[in-house]
């Protein structure tokens, strides 16, 4: 006997008792070996060299995953998780503002590069929103901080919350709601509950200091915007919500 | 939510749910050993890595749909495997760098630290040595405990399959760590792809 073939006598073929030994072999084939091998020094030499080979690779030590790996591995998701910037679509706008006593939004979930996104409509100014496309110029500033005065806060007109998305996403500033908790508070007279905000940061909505939060969405890639009041938002008011409006991919 | 009590599951449904930092909290539980099945399979550390990140990556997109039909370990271990094994396959002809003599993070056993050193450089090589179809059964059955039964759902094989790949890899192993040197030459020891002299000089390094 040469070659590959599977002596199942001395001397044995490694391949034979290999497969025996990883349990690879019909039950049948098996049930007549075993005796055979019981009674063998060399198969039972050829198992335990077997044996002996899986132990050193149990005892092989674990491998934790490199610092600067886990770096950009965590980087790359946080990056995953940052909300993609959808674009206004004015006819969903318009639909949506006329079904939702004012408030509409429309967007289109692109792949689009700037950060912008439209999320309500003004029921006092409703012809505001039909120039949202066009990103205003004097509607994004820096984020500052909560004593920043209201011109140098991000600044809304109309429906057009985009330009000011990428600014407050970037800020974790409550300006006269001072904390989670109050702005929880406003947020529950929408029956919105939220945790911690992605972004919150004072802004002003028509000249008009607002609060403006973006929240996780619900599922994977969206988000919630809402827009508060800060004199009158609360756990009973309603009214204190501007806008409200959850953005999908 | 991502409270480390939670459960994977309650992580993914949290994931699913909007929650920003419940997904990066299942990464962090699994990404060890996740790191070893990529480093052992691929052998290289930058392909390692780079295969975890798109594996991630693509967990995250696809968990909206995950449906709890299996574990989610297994789920997201099986998109790792996938994508160290298309590594694999694409880079078939591809020379290959050896893994780092002392990895990081590698363990420093306080007794005979430099004979068990030596044995787990000689094992790892030996490792290295297999071909890759049998070195990715080998590597979840052997070294990171996965049942041929998972290991069959992970690698998209039969369990036979996996078990008959595992006996030749280990037949081999056992050849090229010395427990079976001094077999005699007719005993038909499987020598496609090892020799006794690669085996001798492996362990000699």
């Amino acid at each position: 006997m040469t070659g590959n073939a599977r002596r199942s006598g001395p001397p044995w073929s490694v391949d034979l008792l290999a497969d025996l030994h990883a349990g690879a072999l019909d039950p049948r084939t098996e049930a007549e070996l075993r005796p055979l091998v019981e009674n063998d020094p060399e198969a039972r030499e050829i198992l335990a060299a077997l044996d002996a080979t899986l132990e050193d690779l149990h005892d092989l030590p674990p491998i934790p995953m490199p610092r600067h790996v886990a770096d950009r591995i965590d980087a790359a998701l946080a990056d995953e998780a940052r909300p993609t910037a959808p674009v206004i679509d004015f006819a969903q706008a318009k639909a949506r503002r006329n079904k939702r006593l004012g408030w509409g939004a429309g967007f289109l979930a692109t792949a689009a590069v700037a950060i912008g996104v439209a999320v309500v409509a003004i029921p006092q100014n409703p012809t505001a929103g039909d120039g949202g496309i066009a990103q205003e110029d004097r509607t994004s500033t820096p984020v500052a901080g909560s004593a920043a005065p209201e011109d140098r806060m991000p600044a809304v007109r109309g429906q057009n919350f985009g330009p000011v998305v990428g600014d407050v996403l970037k800020a974790q500033n409550y300006g006269p709601l001072e904390n989670q908790d109050q702005l929880a508070g406003c947020l529950r007279g929408a029956n919105v509950t939220a945790g911690k905000p992605l972004g919150v940061s004072p802004i002003t909505l028509d000249d008009k200091p607002a609060v403006m939060a973006i929240l996780p969405g619900g599922s994977p890639g969206a988000y919630r915007i809402v827009v508060v009041d800060p004199a009158t938002c609360g756990p009973d008011n309603p009214d204190g919500v501007l806008a409200n409006s959850v953005i999908s991919p | 939510m991502t409270a480390a009590a939670s459960s994977d599951a309650d992580l993914i449904a949290a994931h699913a749910a909007g929650d920003p930092h419940a997904f990066s909290e299942l990464v962090r539980r699994h990404r060890d050993r996740m790191w070893a099945v990529a480093l052992r399979t691929l052998r290289d550390p930058e392909e390692a890595a780079d295969a975890l990140q798109e594996a991630f990556i693509s967990a995250f997109r696809a968990a909206a749909s995950f449906r709890a039909e299996s574990q989610v370990t297994t789920w997201l271990h099986r998109i790792v495997v996938n994508a160290c094994l298309d590594r694999m396959r694409r880079r078939q002809t591809r020379p290959t760098v050896p893994l780092p003599e002392a990895g990081p993070g590698e363990p420093v056993a306080p007794r005979d630290a430099m004979a068990e050193r030596e044995t787990r450089l000689v094992v790892q090589a030996a490792l290295l040595e297999l071909p890759e179809e049998q070195r990715a059964p080998i590597v979840l059955v052997d070294v990171e405990g996965y049942s041929v039964a998972e290991t069959a759902q992970l690698l998209g094989i039969a369990e036979g399959t996996v078990k008959s790949r595992c006996a030749r890899g280990r037949a081999k192993l056992a050849k090229v760590l010395g427990h079976l040197r001094n077999r005699s030459a007719d005993a038909n020891v499987p020598m496609n792809d090892v020799q006794v002299q690669q085996g001798r000089q492996l362990e000699e390094r």
